[in-house]
């Protein structure tokens, strides 16, 4: 047995210098951004990929996974930091730092920047087919309050935080409420909302395309994707505020090439480096001067930039045990 | 033998049977065929048709990515079944020609990994491999897959060499051959079906196999169905339909193989 798991070791990649094993979610890493770093730095790239942070937290946690990039959300960011598993690089220090947008470098999960830098970053609010809904769009009220066009022709998201954050948002309650008054608020809310509700699904594209929704709550790339195939459709960042979402570049503690690992960092802070991950994936990056290197249809899209007079995504922490009791039993009561 | 054909003839007259039949094989590849269909679309819609093209198979064959997590599968499944047959023929010739106390006790061990939950199975490994030091990766990978293999493979070569008449073994062994030239020249060639089918279902449940390769999988080595699995994320593109339906297809030739193999038996 011993000999065969030695015969097996010697199949497994080898750990020379000159590697990079990156760890993200699949089809996220732009093949053209890593061929022009292996090229530049003379590094062999490895991509592997998680199909949810829990995966990965859950291999890392095993210990000497052996990666050195991953790209953990925010609010993955705040644990990993607090229970110590990602490097400490000082990302606030690499030349390319000075490209970060400002609104991206004080954030709560890594409020100086000292292990993590941006990727791409996404929101949760709503989508509208202007060709049926007309009127006044930018609040919430159309999904709440809504027109007899509109009722029963809502989608919901099939996700219990961004279902609850948009109802306290309407209410003018905060995130993470630990006071059951407010949250008993926030159930009798979406219980009266449920009767005009068709369907809690989360392919919110395809069911505005096929017009089986006429408002939706939806995702920012979602909603990019609708409207190419469908035309009327607008997304909205409601006056209420929404949910904003980012995922980041970190280094996984005990990473073995770690000085690749932070070369990688650094080059995707420029700016027609972080373009190249937009025009792949499709989303936002964090970086000042992107725009210029962005597909022009993309750098238009105001899924993709928002629109100046647009409130900021609010970005939530992980809430605690108590609230998070409090919302599952929303949610809970709402489902039955 | 005779029994059973009977009462299947039985069961396909009674009432309601074609309409149950019917109705439980659309109900099991009704989504098949869906995802299937979906993944000729000319455009990015996974639910409305914009004619019919390739380009979804394509992008898969030009992904990179997919095309590594791919050949990793392979290679895995190749190892995995090989190993696993290996290990299922020689407990299958134990359990099967040799006379053993506490067989039905070996025999409950053997057939372990088809009781234990899978997600039990992959967190239980990757502790386990964590703690002995062994660390995750293609070398985990193997083990795990081997094992849980083992009773796909070893079911066909057991039911085969069930089938088989002792009488042959006997007589060679009158003819004074060893143990070993009787095992390579009778044995082995008669039982041959029965190996081949049971590697080809090694191979094909390590190839679909998601739960233990996500949790085990290392750097370099992402399965496919750990991939397929991570591009949802990004929303659902024909894509993901056309390297979905690929996989049906390796998978429905594989078990028409090792069924038609195995057919072979008598």
């Amino acid at each position: 047995m011993r000999a065969l798991a030695l015969l097996l070791m010697t199949t497994a990649p080898a750990l020379a210098e000159g590697d990079l094993y990156i760890y993200s979610w699949g089809e996220y890493t732009p093949p053209d951004m890593v061929a022009k770093f292996e090229a530049e730095f003379g590094v062999k790239v490895h991509i592997d990929s998680y199909d949810s942070m829990e995966t990965m937290i859950a291999k890392l946690r095993a210990g000497g996974a052996g990666y050195d990039i991953i790209v953990p959300g925010d609010a993955t960011m705040q644990v990993l930091i607090a229970e110590g598993m990602v490097e400490k690089i000082d990302v606030f220090e690499m030349p390319n730092f000075a490209n970060v947008d400002q609104r991206w470098r004080e954030v709560y999960w890594d409020p100086k920047r000292e292990y993590s830098a941006p990727w791409a970053w996404g929101s949760t609010a709503f989508a509208v087919d202007t060709g049926v809904v007309t009127g006044d769009i930018s609040s919430l009220a159309v999904l709440f309050d809504p027109s007899d066009a509109v009722k029963g022709r809502i989608n919901m998201l099939r996700d219990m935080n961004d279902v609850i954050n948009m109802a306290e948002r309407y209410l003018g309650i905060p995130r993470c409420s630990e006071n059951p008054e407010e949250m008993k608020r926030v159930l009798e809310l979406l219980e009266t909302q449920k009767a005009w509700v068709k369907s809690y699904d989360s392919e919110t594209k395809e069911i505005l395309v096929s017009g089986e929704a006429v408002v939706s709550m939806s995702w920012n790339g979602y909603a990019m994707r609708a409207r190419d195939e469908k035309p009327t459709i607008a997304y909205v960042y409601p006056k209420e505020g929404y949910t904003g979402w980012m995922d980041n570049l970190a280094v996984a503690k005990g990473a073995p090439n770690l000085e690749n690992a932070r070369a990688f960092i650094n080059f995707a802070m420029a700016p027609e480096n972080a373009a190249m991950i937009t025009n792949y994936a499709r989303y936002s990056n964090g970086i000042k001067g992107a725009e210029a290197f962005i597909e022009p249809a993309l750098a238009a899209a105001p899924e993709i930039t928002p629109p100046a007079d647009a409130p900021a995504p609010e970005f939530i922490p992980t809430c605690s045990p108590a609230a998070t009791a409090l919302i599952d039993k929303v949610w809970t009561k709402l489902m039955n | 033998m005779a029994l059973f054909d009977t009462r299947a003839r039985d069961i396909r007259n009674l009432p309601g049977f074609g309409l149950t039949a019917t109705l439980a094989v659309a109900f099991l590849y009704a989504p098949i065929l869906f995802l299937t269909l979906y993944s000729f679309n000319a455009g990015r819609s996974i639910s409305r048709l914009d004619g019919l093209s390739l380009r979804w198979y394509r992008a898969v064959f030009a992904n990179e990515e997919i095309g590594r997590a791919a050949l990793n599968s392979v290679l895995l499944a190749m190892i995995a079944a090989s190993l696993a047959t290996v290990m299922a023929t020689a407990a299958a010739l134990a359990m099967v020609r040799i006379r053993m106390r506490r067989k039905a006790g070996a025999y409950a061990v053997l057939n372990f990994p088809l009781m234990v939950p899978e997600i039990v199975t992959a967190i239980a490994t990757l502790i386990f491999f964590s703690t002995v030091g062994l660390g995750l990766g293609f070398p985990a990978l193997v083990i795990a897959h081997t094992t849980f293999c083992i009773p796909f493979a070893y079911l066909p070569i057991a039911a085969r060499l069930t089938s088989m008449d002792p009488g042959l073994e006997a007589a060679a062994a009158d003819l004074y051959a060893r143990p070993w030239t009787r095992f390579r020249l009778i044995t082995l060639p008669l039982l041959s079906p029965g190996v081949v089918s049971g590697w080809l279902l090694a191979f094909i449940v390590s190839l679909d196999d998601f739960i233990i390769s996500s949790m085990l999988s290392g750097p370099g080595s992402t399965t496919l169905p750990v991939h397929i699995y991570s591009m949802l994320r990004l929303g659902i593109t024909p894509e993901v339909n056309a390297v979905s339906s690929l996989m049906v297809a390796a998978s429905t030739l594989v078990v028409i193989a090792s069924g038609l193999i195995g057919r072979r038996q008598s």
